[in-house]
């Protein structure tokens, strides 16, 4: 349960913006009030924030040239 | 008997043609799987008329195997039907969560790399051999990111779930190299981390650098041509996989001309025969 939590959350934070950026505006709230446990909040909070800028940009040209 | 090598191409709608007038120079065609689940008759009877003239090899991109979350049994089954009805000569997958908590990302994720995700991914293979029969191949993947909640490398995260799984890996080379660059490790020594008898299937493909200066990240986006550290690796697999290696070049759009493919494939022939040139003389 606590490591599809984990999963649940990156997958938010990587497809929706929104949650995204509440998340960078304070990485340790959200990733406590989501659940995580004390350690998958350190590593969260640790991110590396060029790369999630980088997958989420490329998620979004993703579903921009399916539709 | 000895066992050969096989090179091919990945089946796209606006390569049909070029691939199907050029069935001389392509061992083996990849179909993506997933195109074919909710297909009607008509395409699911070209696609088995296809298997009748090449063999074919089925490439499963939504099944999300590399998670802590057990696989849906039933994309397992529409995966096993179609199996049946097309008779390929392996499948495969990839080593990514593809959604979490009802999420579809729509792309192939690099999860934690962690003991949860090692059994997780365990757990979904051997699922995965009973519902189809045969075990897939698995694909690492490229990530733009270093997954958070890891606390392994890449080579021991694969290495774990390929050896502990008895599955094959499909080696994407492309995926190797963006990651290696990205994240800065050594690609022959990860090679090294894989059972030269576990590595069965490569995937070349190509990408664009993307990204801030001070910041970039090697985007593996399957529009470029393979590059030649891709081809470097490839002759290094050859002189390290046991034989045989299914090789099949990717291109998913930005279509050059057939033939500039099957020079590529050409290329990736000839790197091949370098590495096992290089095997035979070790082993002599």
């Amino acid at each position: 349960m606590k490591d599809s939590r984990l999963e649940t959350f990156l997958a938010r934070i990587y497809v929706d913006q929104t949650a995204r950026e509440r998340f960078l505006a304070d990485p340790r709230g959200e990733a406590t009030k989501a659940g995580l446990t004390a350690q998958q909040v350190e590593d969260v909070v640790k991110i590396d924030r060029d790369g999630l800028e980088l997958l989420a940009a490329s998620l979004e040209r993703k579903k921009h040239n399916r539709r | 008997m000895a066992v050969r090598d096989r090179f091919g191409l990945g089946w796209r709608a606006k390569l049909a043609l070029g691939i199907l007038s050029n069935l001389d120079r392509i061992d083996i065609v990849e179909v993506i799987a997933d195109d074919y689940f909710r297909a009607s008759h008509r395409e699911r009877r070209a696609l088995r008329t296809l298997a009748a003239q090449t063999p074919v090899t089925l490439h499963g991109v939504s099944l999300g195997m590399a998670s802590s979350v057990p696989v849906d049994t039933k994309r397992l089954d529409q995966i096993a039907r179609l199996c049946d009805e097309v008779e390929p000569v392996s499948w495969s997958e990839h080593l990514a969560f593809v959604r979490g908590g009802g999420i579809e990302i729509g792309h192939l994720a690099a999860p934690p790399r962690s003991a949860a995700t090692v059994s997780g991914a365990i757990a979904n293979l051997r699922r995965a051999r009973e519902i189809v029969g045969v075990s897939p191949q698995m694909e690492n993947v490229a990530t733009l990111i270093d997954p958070p909640g890891s606390d392994r490398d890449e080579a021991t995260w694969v290495s774990q779930i390929i050896r502990d799984s008895e599955s094959d890996l499909l080696l994407d080379l492309h995926n190797l190299h963006a990651n290696s660059v990205n994240f800065n490790f050594d690609p022959i020594d990860y090679i090294s981390h894989i059972p030269p008898e576990q590595i069965s299937a490569i995937h070349l493909a190509g990408g664009k650098w993307i990204g801030r200066p001070n910041a970039r990240r090697l985007l593996d986006d399957h529009l470029h041509d393979v590059p030649g550290p891709v081809y470097q690796l490839l002759e290094d697999v050859g002189a390290r996989a046991t034989p045989p290696l299914t090789v099949i070049l990717e291109r998913d759009g930005n279509f050059p001309p057939v033939e500039w493919l099957l020079e590529q494939l050409d290329l990736a022939r000839r790197a091949v025969a370098r590495g096992r040139a290089r095997r035979s003389a070790a082993a002599a």
